[in-house]
């Protein structure tokens, strides 16, 4: 081993002794600032992730839209099942209903769902926290969690449903509504799905919107490995002219863009923390350097050239980002790993699980870390600690023995 | 080409402090021989330290030529292998055992050996420190960390040794060991030995004594 990387180490690490304090210093800000970094990307990456799986578990990969209606869909879901990499897909009709119970009214949003294939796209029967999914027949609806709550209706009871066609008959009409029986209650974990959805077979929302053999999308399911993007591209051959197939990245790429443009902001804001730790670094050794004049001097006497010495204080950085960076990495993979029991604790303390499941959307905190951003954080780190001992090392370098020596 | 372990010629220095030209060596001229004690006297401010410090390649003359065995390369790299410094503050390296402390001078010249830190083992045992070989400068008494020092020196085998006031941190009994000691090593390992000092009595034990005064030899 070269003397000036064992000097460094011995420098960092002294054998039989504590952490010199710059160390211990030094290493905990690189660790705080990487794991800090780590842990914010993780949750924002984890919202992002948490969506996509919401959006394909509920809808599947991609989804076909057209301005209207789509009129003769089984032949068209033969056409896109028949497509290279879908896996499956399911017609849909969805709208905005009124429904009352008891003389109290809630206006969801209805999905009316293909019962004879919704289950090649979407496994709803994880999802029913009460009833059971085989009983959605005709005559019969499931709701969302947050609907049946706000609404008070337990499991068999009968509600009305309203539609907007409803509303456009003549006036002489005596407007009836729909009877349906709550057969079931379905929980996503995503708030916006949770507050208010009310599902029905297709036949009954066909009937509520008068869609005579038509329907308002077909949902598709794409075979693991495939890209979306790619087969939504083969799949729009296949398509009626006015129809169209959307990833689920298409439909949501407002969203996504903001997402994306959030997490590019955290890191770029987060980096500063990494920088001003870098900072902190290089501070303490020109600390050191100073410190260890006498002894630059005495290692130049016994022969060391300026360039080795330069890189003894150099590599001193080095050290403090490597330790710093996997302590760092440890430290904020651990924090993501209990991430929900330190909300709960800290909601314990203030309050207001609630509401953070309100504003935020999900009733759990989610992460998702991807490898890029690891290196991204684990490259930068690396890189400005190195920055911050090249300033100390080249002025160590600097150093006349002579003087060195000489200085008090 | 000089028998001369170093030789000097005309060595002239001289600092600026503010304003003022401070002439600090004027033509110093020394020669000395394979195996010779050199003792280098003067008062505080004749320039001892400073001339030790040309010697060793540590800094360089205003004018004056300064040769190692003939050679004027009196670069870092040769410095390592022909020359031993002992200072007055040991300036040990104080998160190395006194062991590494003394490979140290091996470790910059070539990555230390099964050979080296032998030797390193038994310089310390030479110098008294066997036991102590595991222990940090801070557990050395100053006698302790000069003789480290001085181990240190004669790790890669000198042909010279230069020691500035080896015992200036020292009280008279243990500088009178380190002078001791010093002038034993040298006479055993046939390496020549030029010693700064105050001490007229540790300078009457070399086999010759120079007086610098006032920038020259008197």
């Amino acid at each position: 081993m070269p003397w000036y990387f064992y000097l460094a180490l011995k420098q960092l690490f002294p054998t039989g002794r504590r952490f010199p304090f710059f160390t211990v210093i030094s290493v905990v800000s690189v660790a705080l600032g990487v794991a800090l970094l780590i842990v914010v990307l993780g949750v924002m990456g984890g919202f992002a992730h948490q969506i996509r799986q919401t959006i394909i578990q509920t809808e599947g990969e991609i989804q076909i839209k057209a301005r209207g209606s789509i009129g003769n869909y089984h032949d068209v879901v033969r056409r896109i099942e028949a497509v290279p990499g879908v896996a499956g897909a399911s017609p849909y009709a969805s709208g905005m209903l009124m429904v009352v119970y008891q003389n109290k009214p809630s206006f969801p949003l209805m999905r009316g769902l293909d019962m004879a294939s919704i289950g090649h796209v979407v496994s709803l029967e994880k999802f029913v926290t009460a009833g059971s999914l085989d009983a959605l027949d005709d005559d019969a609806v499931i709701l969302s969690e947050g609907l049946a709550d706000s609404l008070g209706v337990p499991i068999g009871a009968n509600i009305e449903v309203y539609t907007p066609l409803m509303l456009a008959r003549r006036d002489s009409e005596v407007i009836l509504p729909h009877t349906v029986k709550v057969v079931g209650v379905l929980r996503f974990g995503h708030q916006e799905l949770d507050k208010s959805t009310i599902y029905c077979t297709l036949r009954l929302a066909q009937e509520l919107y008068g869609l005579v053999g038509d329907v308002h999308g077909i949902n598709v399911r794409i075979q693991p490995g495939m890209k979306e993007d790619e087969v939504a591209e083969r799949i729009n051959t296949v398509l009626p002219p006015d129809a169209r197939a959307f990833s689920w990245m298409d439909s949501f790429a407002d969203f996504l863009t903001v997402l994306k443009l959030e997490k590019n902001m955290m890191t770029f804001v987060l980096l500063f923390v990494v920088l001003v730790a870098a900072f902190l670094t290089m501070s303490l050794l020109l600390v050191l350097v100073l410190k260890k004049t006498r002894e630059i001097g005495l290692l130049g006497a016994l022969g060391a050239s300026r360039r080795q010495i330069a890189l003894c204080f150099c590599l001193q950085g080095v050290g403090v980002g490597v330790v710093g960076t996997a302590a760092g990495l440890g430290l904020g993979l651990t924090v993501l790993h209990i991430r929900n029991d330190i909300v709960r604790a800290i909601t314990r303390v203030t309050g207001g699980q609630e509401l953070l499941a309100r504003f935020y959307q999900f009733s759990e905190l989610p992460e998702h870390i991807e490898v890029r951003d690891l290196v991204v954080i684990v490259t930068a780190a690396l890189l400005l600690s190195t920055l911050a001992g090249i300033i100390p090392a080249v002025i160590a370098a600097r150093l006349k023995p002579v003087e060195a020596l000489r200085s008090e | 080409m000089s028998d001369a372990i170093i030789s000097a010629r005309g060595l002239t220095k001289t600092f600026l402090s503010g304003d003022r030209r401070i002439e600090v060596l004027r033509g110093v001229d020394l020669e000395v021989g394979a195996g010779e004690t050199v003792a280098i006297r003067g008062e505080s401010g004749s320039g001892k330290s400073t001339l030790l410090n040309l010697l060793a390649g540590l800094d360089t003359p205003d004018a004056g030529t300064l040769t190692w065995a003939g050679s004027a390369d009196t670069g870092a790299k040769r410095r390592a292998t022909y020359l031993g410094i002992v200072f007055q503050s040991f300036y040990l390296i104080p998160e190395l055992d006194a062991l590494q402390n003394v490979l140290m001078a091996a470790r910059i010249l070539k990555g230390p050996g099964a050979t080296e830190l032998a030797r390193a083992k038994e310089l310390l045992a030479r110098v008294g420190l066997a036991e102590r070989a595991r222990h940090l400068p801070a557990q050395l008494s100053g006698g302790e960390r000069q003789r480290v020092a001085v181990a240190r020196a004669l790790m890669n085998a000198p042909r010279l040794i230069l020691a500035d006031e080896p015992t200036g941190n020292l009280d008279e009994q243990t500088g009178g060991a380190i002078i001791e000691l010093l002038l034993g090593l040298s006479a055993e390992t046939q390496t020549t030995l030029v010693l700064v000092t105050h001490n007229a009595a540790h300078a009457a034990n070399c086999s010759r004594q120079l007086m610098l005064h006032a920038g020259r030899f008197g």
